[in-house]
């Protein structure tokens, strides 16, 4: 106990380092934290195993189903029904409606489709025996395909037959500033960005809101302040959530892409073509800058809520509403992908709060402009540092007022001669 | 801490210091100094500011006016490798592990992680608590959380002490605890600046003191020059009947058969006590001493109440 310090290194990044390594450690060293963050991709998982015995089930009825004959009778107002094809379906023609429904009601038919005169103008009836909601659906399927099969032996050709149901591939190449653009393709690299920031705003905000409480909850400020700037303090703890994060979006990750590796066809899976997928730097760079600049802001006013509240109960109350500002975007969705220049997408793109979310997916479907880029980055960073400032300040004067709320016009007006003092 | 103005200035040095809390002036006009080596004593009533100057000594206040040095500089967290604070207001991380949060604090003071985690080892062995190393502090008692702050406030081996109420909501084993370890670390050579009300230990452990009332300084110095300021020497005096009253002496208590008599400027002990011979007055007893520190106390802050009442 007597021996001094053998060596005390700069303590500045010193301590950004043992700050970053505490806040990390003990939020991961918990198991509340791993049940948590495992309970997501354990769910996944189990979802996805019963996604793959229900589809080895499934299956096997399926292929059974495929081979059980449709017994049905119907009726043509139209004509246009091929008889042929009809038999061959397993249907037969009913002389009597009324007589075709009773057959239904007393199981010696499974179903009876009513073709009207104009199909185009009056709906098919369909009259089946239930077999159950999923099963159900096969009637309606049946009575379409027989249609479908009318109308390609009256039209002749495959061709016009699949022009005509819609069913034709597009392939479309846009081009921007002379150069191809990536379409689809493109936008979805840079909307992974949205994604990261919503999932690590979605998990991780209440923590740092209750990081900068737990300080003054527990009286711990006024000896922090001793050893550390309330600068390094803060921006550990920003470094830290964000590592854990990653943590946890990887964890959130790893069975979805075990099970799209490995076992993609027996968890019937999209068939994801990433050949379709367009890395374009541009756009790749203004996303990550986004987030990062989108998540810096969104922390510092987490933590400058913390700093003023008295405890979490009250901090909630200020949480809430901020949480709908950074996502309201989102039910403006339609109008932020078709109309990016209407005033109130503009409006979101542009306020602070609500910008990073905005301009995320403009950026993602193209039609954030270089200009708007610059700005909103700018907005960000620079906001985010002056609230990061504004959050340092409050810690350092909200924290050790332990019972109540700060006062902001106090606080703010100690700054402003503190500043001119300095 | 150590600075190039360190040979010139006293460890601490504080000099026309204002602090004003909006409209409020906390303190007025403050200066005062502590030496490298000595242990300080820095009194006053709640509300007198000495947490107040503390604060802002360490930087966590801004003061509004004034100079306040440690080493001849203005105090920074990169300093904090070299000094031990204990709060007033008081606490650690509830919520996680003794050694954890004792290791944290030591690497936030500059020690190694592995120099941090044995210093923390030893220490726990020696105040009782090695069982308890992996235990959340939230599940120790009152006290053994008592014995792990002090514990990080000293475990830099730290040249300047500030204990701010040091033994506020201290048990008695604790408080011994607490005064043991400020006499090894006077011995070591540490500066000890104590804010405190308990006179007894001022008495015993300060070399000098200042005393706070209303924002400014009501007295400085010595142990022995505080109280020569306050009539230094009192007669404590058994009598049967009753007290006189005299231009020679005021009486600073009166219990009724035993009575503490200041002398006034002039008045000699052959005088008084001529004086309450002469009246009349039995003296049982008559004995001379210092003015206690407590004395002091109340006679000064008694003013204050006594103001505050009218």
């Amino acid at each position: 106990m007597g021996t001094a310090p053998a060596q005390r290194s700069p303590l500045r990044w010193h301590n950004l380092g043992t700050v970053v390594g505490f806040e990390f450690f003990r939020t991961t060293k918990k198991p509340r934290f791993w049940i948590a963050t495992l309970a997501i991709p354990l769910v996944t998982a189990i979802v996805f195993a019963l996604i793959f015995v229900s589809n080895s089930s499934t299956s096997a009825s399926a292929d059974a189903q495929k081979n059980a004959a449709l017994a049905f009778v119907y009726t043509d107002g139209s004509g246009i029904i091929p008889e042929a094809a009809a038999q061959a379906a397993g249907g037969a023609r009913a002389a009597d409606p009324a007589q075709a429904v009773a057959d239904v009601k007393s199981g010696r038919v499974d179903a009876y489709f009513a073709y009207p005169a104009d199909p185009a103008a009056e709906s098919v009836k369909v009259y089946g025996a239930d077999r159950g909601v999923f099963a159900n659906g096969t009637y309606e399927a049946v009575a379409k395909q027989l249609l479908m099969v009318a109308a390609q032996a009256d039209i002749g050709s495959p061709q016009l037959t699949a022009a005509a149901s819609g069913n034709v591939r597009v392939d479309t190449e846009t081009y921007r500033g002379g150069a191809a653009s990536g379409g689809f393709g493109a936008a979805v690299p840079p909307l992974m960005f949205l994604v990261l920031f919503y999932v690590m705003v979605i998990l991780l905000s209440n923590q740092m809101l209750n990081s900068t409480l737990e300080e003054k909850e527990n009286r711990v400020t006024e000896m922090i302040l001793t050893t550390l700037n309330p600068t390094t303090l803060i921006m550990g703890k920003i470094i830290s959530l964000l590592l854990v994060g990653l943590v946890q979006i990887s964890v959130f990750l790893a069975p979805i892409i075990i099970g799209f590796v490995f076992f993609r066809d027996r968890l019937s899976l999209p068939d994801v073509d990433l050949s379709d997928v367009v890395f374009e730097p541009g756009p790749l760079l203004v996303g990550a800058l986004l987030l990062l600049g989108g998540f810096l802001l969104f922390t510092a006013v987490l933590g400058a809520i913390g700093a003023v509240m008295p405890n979490a109960k009250e901090a909630g109350v200020v949480f809430g509403p901020l949480m709908a500002l950074i996502f309201v975007p989102f039910y403006a969705i339609s109008l932020i992908l078709s109309d990016p220049t209407s005033p109130i997408v503009q409006a979101f793109t542009y306020f602070p709060l609500s910008a990073p979310v905005t301009a995320m997916l403009r950026n993602g479907f193209g039609t954030l402009g270089p200009v708007e880029s610059v700005i909103v980055i700018a907005e960000l960073f620079i906001v985010g540092i002056l609230m990061l400032r504004f959050s340092v300040h409050l810690f350092r004067y909200g924290s050790i007022q332990y019972t109540g709320k700060l006062s902001l016009t106090k606080t703010l007006r100690r700054g402003r001669r503190e500043m001119a003092g300095s | 801490m150590t600075a190039g103005g360190a040979a010139r200035e006293p460890l601490v040095h504080i000099e026309d210091f204002r602090m004003d809390f909006g409209d409020h002036t906390v303190i007025k006009d403050l200066s005062f100094d502590v030496r490298a080596g000595e242990t300080f004593g820095f009194l006053g009533s709640n509300g007198s500011g000495k947490t107040t100057t503390l604060r802002a000594l360490l930087g966590i206040y801004q003061p509004t006016a004034g100079t306040l040095h440690i080493g001849g500089k203005s105090f920074e967290p990169t300093d904090g490798a070299r000094l031990g604070y204990l709060p007033e207001e008081r606490g650690l991380y509830k919520k996680e592990p003794v050694l954890d949060v004792m290791v944290y604090f030591g690497r936030l003071k500059g020690l190694g992680k592995a120099q941090a985690r044995a210093w923390s080892l030893d220490y726990l062995e020696r105040v009782q608590l090695a069982d308890k190393a992996t235990s959340n502090l939230d599940k120790l008692s009152g006290g053994q959380q008592q014995k792990i702050q002090l514990g990080v406030t000293i475990m830099n081996d730290p040249e300047l002490l500030i204990l701010d109420e040091p033994t506020k909501g201290f048990d008695p084993v604790n408080r011994r605890l607490l005064m043991d370890i400020i006499e090894e670390q006077k011995l070591a050579g540490a500066t000890v600046i104590m804010v405190t009300h308990q006179m007894e230990e001022v008495e015993r452990l300060c070399d000098r003191v200042i005393l706070l009332k209303d924002g400014t300084s009501r007295a400085y110095g010595t142990v022995t020059d505080v109280q020569e300021q306050f009539g230094g020497t009192v007669y404590r005096v058994g009598y049967d009947g009753v007290l006189p009253r005299s231009a020679l002496y005021d009486v600073v208590r009166n219990t009724g058969g035993y009575a503490e008599l200041a002398p006034r400027p002039g008045a000699d002990q052959a005088a008084v006590l001529r004086e309450l011979v002469t009246s009349g007055t039995a003296i049982t007893s008559f004995t001379t001493a210092r003015v206690s520190l407590e004395e002091i106390f109340i006679r000064v802050y008694g003013e204050q109440h006594q103001t505050v009442e009218a």
